[in-house]
């Protein structure tokens, strides 16, 4: 496996590692399972695309995460004040992302962005290995550390109990609801902010482009648990990341050793799933030897 | 100050299991009263105080503290003057959180929640104090989440985060009743202390007739959605558990048989 190719997994994993830090967000810290992220992810993807074609590539990554946002609040709303089922809420807003999706790109599948200017044009004076690894790291640096702030507010900690306990944060005056759409919009913005990079990084945009984009997150947050366990708020973003990094990089061997690129989704199920089950099947195995020993 | 004027609840309205679980309960409470209630089950307490701290809507009627109308204000709202503690310790903290964090969020209680830090090293050392006051060595474990303190002490600490901001009232629904019993009687007293030393106005459901007449200074007897007795002062300092049990058998036994005359 060449240099680059290692290089280039980093750094797509450490572009994955900002939306599964969102999926972290909804799927662990509000215990809610969001489907809304297929299609905020393609979101981020198609708002940043084509403000890049129009020549403004930070407006539109800036764009993109509030666009993400956005979609998180409509799904936190059918979840909250309108009563519908979490899972069918996600759905539901996703499947009508992909029409909106369809139209920002221009009512065109894919956009190319070959040759324009993108958030990395402007970071030219660094040398020209390391501009992506730079620019996407210390992207990744400043989202987690402002995350992990905010969850330590007054407004965040009501958040986290939220997810943790909603009788007792209806006990202690919170307004629950309004925290979990706000969760939902923090969540979404980060999966949409991953896809406006990724769009950017690639040069590409494609409107089916974040199929799959939940289990890629969860297959990051379930492969970090396996190392590093649940714990603090910190080590699970750190286990996020290097999930994520550690994810892609599974990918990539895959890949190197002749797996075609159609099976990677084939690949990344199969992984959560083994990841879930592993445990399980460890401890039955266990209490069976304790109970035949 | 707490009056309760009419207030009725029905269940499964129309239907064939339509229960009036409050009939038109009127109830009025000094500031400073300690009222028990007992009542057999689904005799409508729990109901009552779910009324009262707006889990459940009330269909009719109006509830007044300290000069608000909560008859109809969002759950989360009347949380501003509300205290409350459920029967199952596991309700009332966030167990993936430390116990300075719980108690953070219980100290913001009714205040906006912005984006000051969730726990200010002045109100590290309020925590440190008030937990020493449980006597159950919880000060020196403010780092450790909740999910791995026992049953008694995630009650004991409920209670200080119901009341470290002095609520207008305090709702305890059988909050002891899932603990042993040494430890049932230790957060008992605590309950006690606290609610003394701040002469905080609390409702306390129990099945527990000896705490029902030890503790606060009225007890209300519920039977079908209605309070069927009310007992304090002198008639209630000379009440023997024994009477008590009498009376609120005689009582439950009337509804029963008006209900079988009908």
């Amino acid at each position: 496996m060449s240099m680059t190719v290692i290089q280039g997994a980093f750094e797509l994993g450490l572009i994955f590692a900002i939306m599964s830090v969102g999926i972290f967000v909804s799927f662990r810290i509000l215990n809610i399972p969001d489907l809304t992220i297929d299609g905020s992810y393609t979101l981020g993807c198609a708002v940043s695309a084509i403000f890049a074609v129009n020549g403004k590539p930070v407006l539109g990554v800036i764009c993109a995460l509030l666009a993400g946002a956005l979609a998180g609040c409509v799904t936190g709303l059918l979840q909250t004040k309108l009563k519908v089922q979490a899972i069918l809420a996600g759905i539901l807003t996703m499947t009508g992302l992909y029409s909106i999706n369809l139209h920002i790109m221009g009512d065109k599948p894919n956009l190319s962005l070959f040759g324009m200017d993108t958030i990395f044009s402007y970071f030219s004076f660094l040398p020209e290995k390391l501009v992506y690894l730079v620019v996407v790291a210390a992207i990744l640096l400043v989202v987690v550390v402002i995350l992990y702030l905010f969850l330590k507010t007054q407004m965040g900690m009501s958040l986290r109990a939220t997810g943790d306990n909603e009788d007792m944060v209806k006990a202690s005056s919170i307004n629950s609801d309004a925290m979990k759409i706000l969760g939902l919009a923090i969540a979404n913005s980060l999966v949409s902010l991953a896809g406006a990079i990724i769009a950017q990084y690639q040069s590409f945009s494609d409107v089916s482009g974040g199929i799959g984009m939940m289990v890629v997150g969860l297959a990051s947050i379930i492969v970090g648990e396996t190392l590093f366990g649940r714990r603090s708020l910190l080590i699970g973003f750190i286990s996020v990341i290097v999930g994520a990094i550690l994810y892609r990089f599974i990918l990539t061997i895959a890949i190197w050793i002749g797996l075609p690129a159609s099976d990677l989704k084939l690949l990344s199920t199969v992984l959560v799933i083994l990841a879930i089950i592993v445990p399980v099947v460890k401890d039955a195995i266990m209490k069976r030897r304790e109970r035949n020993a | 100050m707490l009056d309760l004027t009419n207030v009725s609840i029905t269940f499964h309205k129309n239907t064939v299991n339509e229960r009036k679980a409050l009939d038109q309960v009127s109830l009025h409470l000094d500031s400073g009263d300690f009222v028990t209630v007992i009542g057999s089950n689904g005799a409508g307490k729990s109901t009552l105080l779910n009324a009262i701290s707006g889990s459940y809507e009330i269909d009719k009627g109006k509830i007044v503290l300290d000069d608000k109308d909560l008859s109809y204000l969002k759950e989360f709202k009347r949380a501003k003057y509300i205290g409350r503690l459920f029967q199952d310790p596991l309700k009332g903290t966030a167990p993936n959180m430390t116990i300075e964090e719980n108690l953070g969020l219980a100290y913001s209680r009714g205040r906006r929640r912005g984006l000051s830090m969730g726990i200010k090293k002045a109100d590290e050392k309020l925590f440190r104090e008030k937990l020493s006051q449980l006597g159950l060595g919880l000060e020196d474990r403010m780092k450790t989440k909740v999910g791995l303190l026992s049953g008694g002490q995630r009650q004991a600490l409920t209670l200080m985060m119901a009341t470290i901001v002095t609520p207008s009232l305090l709702l305890l629904d059988e909050h002891t009743a899932a603990l042993d019993p040494k430890t049932a009687a230790q957060v008992m007293n605590i309950t006690d202390e606290i609610v003394k030393e701040n002469n905080i106005t609390t409702m306390m459901i129990t099945h527990n007739i000896e705490n029902a007449l030890e503790y606060g200074n009225k007890t209300i007897v519920m039977s079908q959605g209605k309070i069927v007795l009310e007992l304090s002062g002198e008639r209630r300092k000379n009440m023997t558990m024994e009477q008590l049990m009498e009376l609120y058998s005689n009582t439950a036994h009337e509804t029963f048989s008006d209900k079988m005359l009908l």
